[in-house]
């Protein structure tokens, strides 16, 4: 989200990492190369923005982590969608779609 | 490891993970191994501001949360007012009464005296004979202070009491006696004026006169310009040289002290006084870096080379002791203080209980809730925290109820105006008490709410929202019960406590100190020696006011004595006496206490003279050798003998005031020992001396009449007016005030453990009365069923009585038990009762038990009064 006003950003990453989850456990590089894939690459999101967003979603209860280790017999933090997440991310969903949808309907009145 | 701890090492190798992902797949696309890794990092960024900014998260977070649990936690609490009302009461009585005598034990016990360096301040005192704590001669104290190397300064004072004229009225004032140094140890510098220099105590230096806030401003109308003028004082033209700072107070361990309002220097060279007169009281200043265990142990070798050297010091078999100061003040309230302290931590203990108790009777309603919370994937750890944030907060409503309740339970406490513990007026609610209440408050709450908070989170998720809506015996019956049996305990010890303070108090009541203070007015008067230079014009004053007094209406009889019985605003006489003839050891000499006396004074106060006669006038007139002892010093010395007719060698002051030689006398009377000190423990035996043997400065009169007091307070006035307008008459009171005054301490402690037992007892009602509720409408059910298939009603009644009766029974039991294992805890404070008095347990158990039943009995009753067909319906 290199270009993009960091004040619309704050729901839109917490659904995009929830969005990238919900295909499976990944760690947080995982997640950032997720995002930028299924955006086509509008989105690329920097550690400075990752770090403090996992941490705080984990904190509220959406996200879980464990220590697991990775391919290079590394030990690397994964996270997972929780229950409440997945929930979250149901409203999260909505409320996108209410938000793009009248932000487009504003664009289109003349 | 500490959570955050691990949490910030997690987040560091999370961050080393990443890059090197980061640098393994620049590799894989073809970069040199160095130039990958700088590549990666370069695209992480700052690494300490990616760890800044996430830990900043976890603060807002927890910030965010706990603010959630608050909401969430009022929201709960208003959706329940009653609880929350019961609960925040109970909980503001419980720490409300801790915010209250902490305050006291704060002002008296813990924060320092308002002295300059006060922790280095000791007493230090003068053993001899059995006496522990007396008085030092002159030479003494100049022989400690040329010798200790643990003091830098020793200071000493004797208090006695004068009159000073010239201004609107006389006045007679406590006096002081003190060595040059001896106020600038306790004051860092004065309101005006100057401090006595160095040199200025000694004999021929020029009179001078320090005065306190009170007197300067009562007297001489707070004028500034007062240093430098001339004051008389005792007749004697004094030149004022400083007045005291306002808040200054002369806080020593003897009451006297602290109504000094005049002090001035000795005008003595102590070490030339005679080394058997022990009158001064010493304090001093312990040098940086030495403790008073070095200070008392210097002290006692330069005791011992004291005894070696001079015959005086080894016939007293002279020793003395180093106490703190602070210590040394507080030592006759502390027992009392310390006890009430614990007394009212067992009554927030019974509050934790009972809230405790509200909150398991709630929690059945929360678990499902708390269930559904769990089922969709809350953590555990988050719902405990949830909970202790909302019992917390319920600790803090109660807490900030409690100081309204605090504040007010201390203006009680200092109403009721305790003799003897001046620091008391220090007592309010300060930064210190507040802490105190907000650390009180949040460990409340998490001390009840603790275990309601796990039992709730640990429950079968399943099992409970398959019993959902269901009224069940929910949480564990247990857990509940033996809340009950130590909220029951508790307030039996505290009952037990209260029973015992009770007893002593009757017994207080009861005692016979040797007189009848019930009709008997006294006052004081002071004899300045400029005025009344000669014994005979003390004596001849006395006769004729002891005359035109008898002549007045309703008077029975008039007597006096140099210090009454119970008044402790005198420096107490005491030496000590051997028979004539008898070889000068100390085994062979008896410490009594030394009376100088009126005639009539027996029986004025109503004393039991046992043998003999009183004094008369003629004894005062011809200064006949003659003494009255007591039935004490009877016994010591002529131990199964007649003592009338013996003689006694005593000190006599034939050239007048304290020029003492020893002359021998005749005992010409015995009368019953009078408790002169206390109420409660015998004292010394007394040695009666007519005036003229041994004229003191100040007398006081005492005045056995039918009339009321006030109506002969008015005659006093003017009879002593009319035979000296200069002379002041203090003290004008029943004698009966000096008797409550003995009993105030007692008195004190006894309402004030009243009061916390009254509390503890009230909140354990409410506590068994709630248990015992809460299981008959859990078990309404129950209840029903056994109605229907027939159980009879009184059955069912007995039935819950007998569950919810039996902690109360085994809380009366242990708490009995307990309370005979703790009570000699409080033996200083009992007289005249056993600490293990079957009376008291035996009431105590009683009414307890009753009350107890009684709180069950209610609930049990409504239980029989179920009416089966609704019940089983509405299922």
């Amino acid at each position: 989200m290199d270009s993009e006003p960091t004040t619309l950003l704050q729901g839109t990453l917490d659904l995009l990492i929830l969005k990238s989850l919900l295909a499976g456990e990944m760690h947080g590089l995982g997640i950032s190369r997720r995002i930028q894939q299924i955006t086509g690459g509008t989105f690329v999101v920097k550690p400075g923005s990752l770090f403090p967003a996992l941490h705080r979603m984990e904190e509220e209860g959406w996200i879980s982590s464990f220590w697991g280790d990775s391919e290079n017999n590394r030990r690397a933090k994964y996270y997972r969608l929780t229950k409440p997440g997945r929930k979250q991310l149901e409203t999260e969903t909505k409320r996108w779609g209410r938000i793009s949808w009248a932000i487009a309907q504003a664009l289109e009145a003349s | 490891m500490s959570r955050r701890k691990r949490m910030l090492e997690e987040l560091d190798q999370d961050i080393r993970d990443h890059i090197e992902r980061e640098t393994q797949d620049n590799i894989e696309r073809g970069m040199p191994p160095e130039e990958a890794r700088y590549a990666a990092i370069r695209k992480f960024g700052n690494v300490t501001l990616v760890k800044e900014e996430t830990r900043e998260v976890w603060i807002s977070v927890w910030l965010e949360q706990l603010w959630q649990d608050i909401r969430y936690g009022l929201r709960m609490l208003r959706k329940s007012p009653g609880f929350a009302a019961v609960a925040i009461l109970t909980l503001a009585l419980g720490i409300g009464a801790n915010t209250a005598i902490f305050s006291v034990v704060n002002a008296v016990l813990l924060q320092p005296l308002p002295y300059p360096n006060a922790k280095r301040l000791a007493m230090i005192w003068s053993t001899w004979g059995n006496e522990t704590r007396g008085p030092a001669s002159g030479p003494e104290l100049i022989e400690l202070r040329s010798r200790s190397h643990a003091f830098e300064e020793i200071a000493g004072i004797w208090v006695t009491s004068g009159t000073i004229t010239g201004t609107a009225e006389p006045e007679q004032v406590r006096l002081a006696m003190t060595t040059a140094n001896f106020l600038p140890l306790l004051a860092e510098k004065q309101q005006l004026g100057r401090f006595f220099a160095p040199g200025e105590d000694r004999r021929g230096a020029a009179p001078l006169l320090i005065l306190t806030d009170g007197l300067w401003r009562r007297q001489f109308g707070a004028n500034p310009a007062i240093v430098g003028q001339t004051t008389r004082l005792n007749g004697n033209d004094f030149t004022v040289v400083g007045v005291l700072p306002r808040e200054f107070k002369l806080l020593f361990p003897d009451s006297r002290m602290a109504e000094v309002q005049v002090f001035i220097p000795f005008l003595n060279d102590l070490e030339k006084q005679s080394r058997d007169t022990g009158y001064i009281r010493m304090v001093g200043r312990l040098r940086r870096g030495f403790t008073v265990a070095q200070a008392q142990s210097e002290a006692e070798t330069i005791a011992s080379q004291l005894r070696r050297e001079a015959k005086e010091y080894a016939e007293q078999s002279l020793h003395l002791s180093v106490l703190p100061l602070q210590e040394d003040d507080v030592r006759p309230v502390q027992p009392a203080l310390v006890s009430l302290f614990a007394a009212v931590v067992l009554v927030l203990l019974v509050t934790c209980a009972n809230v405790a108790n509200l909150l398991l009777s709630r929690s059945g309603g929360r678990r499902h809730e708390t269930a559904l919370r769990a089922a969709m994937g809350a953590e555990r750890r988050r719902i405990v925290r949830q909970f202790l944030t909302e019992n917390i907060l319920l600790g803090c409503l109660g807490g900030t109820a409690a100081l309204g309740i605090g504040w007010a339970a201390l203006k009680w406490i200092l109403s009721l105006q305790p003799e003897g513990i001046y620091l008391l007026v220090a007592a309010k609610l300060d930064g210190w008490v507040l802490a105190f209440t907000l650390m009180l408050s949040i460990l409340t709450g998490i001390m009840f709410g603790l275990a309601p908070a796990l039992s709730v989170a640990r429950g079968d998720l399943v099992e409970i929202l398959k019993e959902s809506g269901k009224a069940t015996t929910t949480g564990k019956p247990w857990l509940r019960q033996s809340l009950i049996v130590s909220e029951v305990s508790l307030s039996c010890i505290l009952l037990v406590g209260t029973g015992l303070m009770i007893r002593t108090f009757t017994s207080l009541l009861r005692v016979d100190p040797g007189f009848h203070a019930e009709n008997a007015l006294t006052f004081q008067l002071s004899f300045p020696w400029s005025r009344y230079g000669t014994v005979e014009s003390v004596t001849n004053f006395l006769k004729d006011l002891r005359m035109n007094l008898a002549a007045m209406p309703g008077a029975e009889s008039v007597g006096g004595v140099s210090h009454l019985p119970l008044d402790e605003g005198l420096g107490n006489w005491y030496s000590y006496y051997w028979a004539e003839g008898a070889p000068i050891q100390l085994q062979n000499t008896v410490m009594a206490d030394h009376r100088s006396t009126l005639p009539g004074y027996f029986r004025s106060i109503g004393a039991t003279l046992l043998t003999g006669r009183e004094f008369e006038d003629a004894d005062d007139a011809v200064h006949t050798h003659v003494a009255i002892v007591d039935d004490t010093v009877a016994e010591q010395i002529w131990p199964g003998q007649d003592a009338i007719g013996k003689k006694l060698s005593v000190e006599d002051s034939p050239a007048g005031a304290f020029q003492f030689i020893r002359e021998p006398v005749v005992v010409v009377g015995v009368v019953k020992h009078i408790q002169a000190h206390s109420l409660t423990s015998k004292g010394r035996g007394q040695i009666y001396l007519p005036v003229s043997l041994a004229p003191r400065p100040a007398y006081s009169l005492v005045v056995r009449t039918t009339a009321p007091m006030q109506t002969f307070a008015a005659y006093v006035q003017l009879a002593v007016k009319k035979l000296d307008k200069e002379m002041p008459v203090s003290n004008l009171r029943p004698q009966m005030d000096y008797i409550e005054k003995a009993r105030a301490q007692t008195r004190f402690v006894t309402v004030l453990a009243g009061a916390l037992a009254a509390l503890a007892l009230f909140l354990a009602c409410i506590g068994i009365y709630g248990v015992t509720s809460y299981s008959v409408a859990q078990r309404k059910r129950e209840i029903a069923i056994r109605i229907a298939v027939g159980a009879n009603l009184g059955d069912v009644g007995r039935m819950i009585l007998r569950q919810s009766g039996l902690p109360v029974i085994v809380g009366v039991v242990t708490g009995l038990a307990t309370a005979l294992a703790l009570t000699p805890l409080l033996s200083g404070l009992l007289y005249g009762v056993r600490q293990s008095d079957p009376l008291t347990y035996a009431a105590i158990s009683l009414v307890l038990g009753a009350v107890g039943v009684l709180a069950c009995y209610i609930p049990a009753r409504s239980a029989t009064k179920v009416d089966p067909m609704i019940v089983l319906r509405s299922e």
